[in-house]
């Protein structure tokens, strides 16, 4: 059977209920109903609160610690089609805990992956995510990524740039992360307009475009070994990149 | 004439690339409320140069002026080439602007020597403290000690440091002599033992330091270079040793000539080699001996020693211990916890180490997984070593089909 979901974390979870009191047995689960013809029978899942909220309850109770925050964490990965683990990862779970860390089992070990991932790529973005500094000293960032990272980088640079207000955009959500005396969190936003950037943003830009040309060593160059490290994907950002 | 900033940066940024160290990595997370910066144990790098060396620091002299005349060295004084210098002040505002625009994890500081060691490692100490004082800045500060600074200076530096260097650059005193005669090793190590000794009356935070070792200037063996380190990380409290592949930047008659191309495979398995003796518990001498002094260039050093080892393997997956699965080839840290994870619940065949996307391209040819060994080559080392040298190739044949135009128009 086919199933079809809103693709929300609360629309999973109604899923979830429904798999255990409704009997349905999903062979893939969709986001989205498909466009073509299906020969199998097709089931549309519906966003239910009751249902959702007494899935979270048992998942909180059931759950480790960790165990539950990887299930929050498998949704970031939002350009992955991770439900059908996930489904069988839980349902593992409410049997039992311990079988979720038996690495032998696919949908655990797909799980598992899949966090895993996540965290690699919020790691390369706490490096390469590039600010500029706004006319009021604030810093801003845009973002693009495969998987949903304001919130984990949001919290990454809290620390560091403790005194300080940025502003990190996830352009294709939008979402974004703030940092200010007022508001620390993640917030959506509609409208969006180009923020105007200090008088000295030309001058750092320049001065770290200098620094990146000039540190590396010419009897070295490997372009294909920096196309492996920082794949195209990530430059979008990155001044040093821009012509 | 006085020069722009962006010409310095270019000047003082080319002479300091050579220096391999960027790392940021190690040092424990330390941000305060209300203040700039933070470090992050696991290091990041902020983007990569067109060589593929990762970028972490900003890497630059405070000056490139200097009175030495080492013969490898770019700044040496005999040479002519452009020279500049950032004022403390300069600098310190230059890496606050990198780091809030998160180009860099913080500063690596390093200097030719100007008017004296003293007076250098004072102008770099005053850098230092516009930064984490007058800044509040807790980033990573990587600095170069200077040999030949009083030892109260050095003492400074350290303190606000987060870890600090002085380059070894020769393997050994005769080779100093010849290639750095303003050098010897005892002053090289100088500033390392300052900061050693530092380390052990507070025995609680120890000061992390490293060094440098360029390789292929002179002619010291592997063996005497893996031995050099090995001792530098036992006695000298080390963390880590940098390999630099020698790269001719001037002509002279003690140096190998300026066409010859930097050795870097060599460089490539010293790293691995020294990987081996800081995470895998191997100690220098089961590497490498007297008479067979240099490392393998056709196969990776643990492989070369499993091959000399054999009475060793084949060694079954499913009872190894962790220190017994990290000696298999192929196998690191990773793949062995993911082993010991796995194995509480079955025993694993090969097909199960597939599975958990262990490579198997090297191990299996050391491995018993539940007692099965692959068929395919004999555990003699001559065997093995030649499909590792020369992995088969798996050709599949191509058969034309009727919708294959080729087949029609003849066209490859």
């Amino acid at each position: 059977m086919i199933v079809v979901y809103d693709g929300s974390f609360e629309g999973f979870l109604s899923l979830v209920y429904e798999v255990y009191y409704k009997k349905i047995k999903p062979t893939s689960i969709l986001r989205e109903t498909p466009k073509r013809l299906v020969l199998e029978e097709l089931h549309e899942s519906f966003y239910d609160e009751g249902n959702s909220l007494k899935v979270f309850t048992a998942l909180k109770e059931k759950f480790s610690k960790q165990n539950f925050e990887t299930i929050l964490n498998t949704f970031m990965c939002d350009s992955i089609e991770f439900e059908m683990p996930l489904l069988e990862y839980i349902i593992l779970g409410f049997k039992n805990q311990s079988e979720l860390q038996n690495i032998n089992n696919g949908s655990v070990f797909s799980v598992l992956g899949f966090t895993k991932q996540l965290f690699s790529n919020v790691h390369k973005m706490t490096g390469f995510l590039r600010f500029v500094e706004l006319e009021d000293g604030s810093l801003y960032a845009k973002l693009e990524s495969r998987f949903n990272l304001v919130y984990f980088l949001g919290r990454h640079f809290s620390k560091r740039f403790n005194n300080q207000t940025y502003y990190i955009h996830d352009i294709n959500r939008s979402l974004v992360f703030v940092h200010s005396p007022e508001f620390k969190g993640v917030r959506e936003i509609s409208a969006f307009e180009l923020p105007t950037v200090s008088e000295n943003e030309k001058k750092f830009e320049k001065l770290w475009k200098t620094f990146f040309e000039s540190v590396a060593i010419e009897s070295r160059k490997n372009d294909k070994l920096q196309k492996n490290v920082v794949p195209l994907i990530y430059r979008t950002y990155m001044n040093e990149f821009m012509n | 004439m006085k020069k722009d900033v962006y010409t310095k940066m270019q000047i003082l940024s080319d002479s300091a690339k050579y220096d391999v160290s960027c790392s940021s990595s190690g040092s424990e997370s330390n941000y305060k409320t209300g203040e700039l910066g933070a470090t992050h144990n696991s290091g990041i790098c902020h983007t990569f140069t067109a060589d593929g060396r990762c970028v972490s620091l900003l890497k630059v002299l405070l000056t490139n002026f200097c009175l030495y005349d080492c013969a490898y060295c770019i700044n040496r004084v005999s040479n002519d080439i452009p020279r500049a210098a950032f004022s403390p002040r300069e600098l310190a505002d230059i890496t606050i602007n990198f780091y809030k625009r998160n180009y860099i994890e913080g500063l690596f500081l390093s200097s030719g020597i100007i008017e004296s060691e003293n007076h250098t490692t004072e102008l770099m100490l005053r850098t230092l403290r516009i930064l984490r004082h007058e800044h509040k800045f807790n980033g990573y500060i990587h600095v170069k000690l200077i040999p030949g600074a009083d030892s109260e200076l050095i003492k400074e530096v350290t303190k606000l440091a987060s870890r600090v260097s002085s380059n070894i650059e020769l393997p050994s005193n005769k080779s100093l002599a010849l290639l750095a005669p303003n050098k010897t090793k005892e002053k090289v190590l100088q500033p390392l033992k300052v900061a050693r000794d530092i380390t052990l009356e507070r025995d609680n935070k120890p000061i992390s330091m490293s060094t440098q070792l360029i390789v292929g200037a002179s002619p010291e063996s592997d063996f005497e270079i893996l031995r050099l380190s090995s001792a530098l990380y036992d006695k000298a409290l080390l963390k880590r040793v940098y390999y630099s592949a020698y790269i001719p930047v001037n002509d002279a008659k003690n140096l190998p000539a300026i066409i010859t191309a930097p050795p870097l495979l060599r460089e490539h398995r010293l790293y691995q080699a020294d990987w081996l003796l800081r995470f895998y518990g191997f100690s220098y001498d089961e590497l490498l001996t007297q008479d067979r002094d240099h490392l393998d260039e056709e196969l990776d050093p643990k492989t070369f020693w499993a091959l000399s080892n054999m009475h060793l393997f084949p060694i079954e997956i499913n009872k190894a211990s962790k220190e017994e699965l990290i000696r298999i080839p192929g196998i690191g840290v990773r793949s062995a916890f993911k082993i010991i994870k796995a194995r509480r619940f079955k025993r694993l065949k090969l097909e199960d180490l597939i599975g958990l996307k262990i490579s198997i391209k090297r191990a299996q040819y050391f491995i018993l997984c539940d007692g099965v060994f692959q068929k395919s080559v004999p555990l003699y080392p001559e065997s093995i070593r030649e499909v590792l040298i020369k992995p088969v190739k798996m050709q599949t044949p191509k058969q034309p089909t009727l919708f294959d135009v080729s087949a029609i128009t003849g066209e490859l």
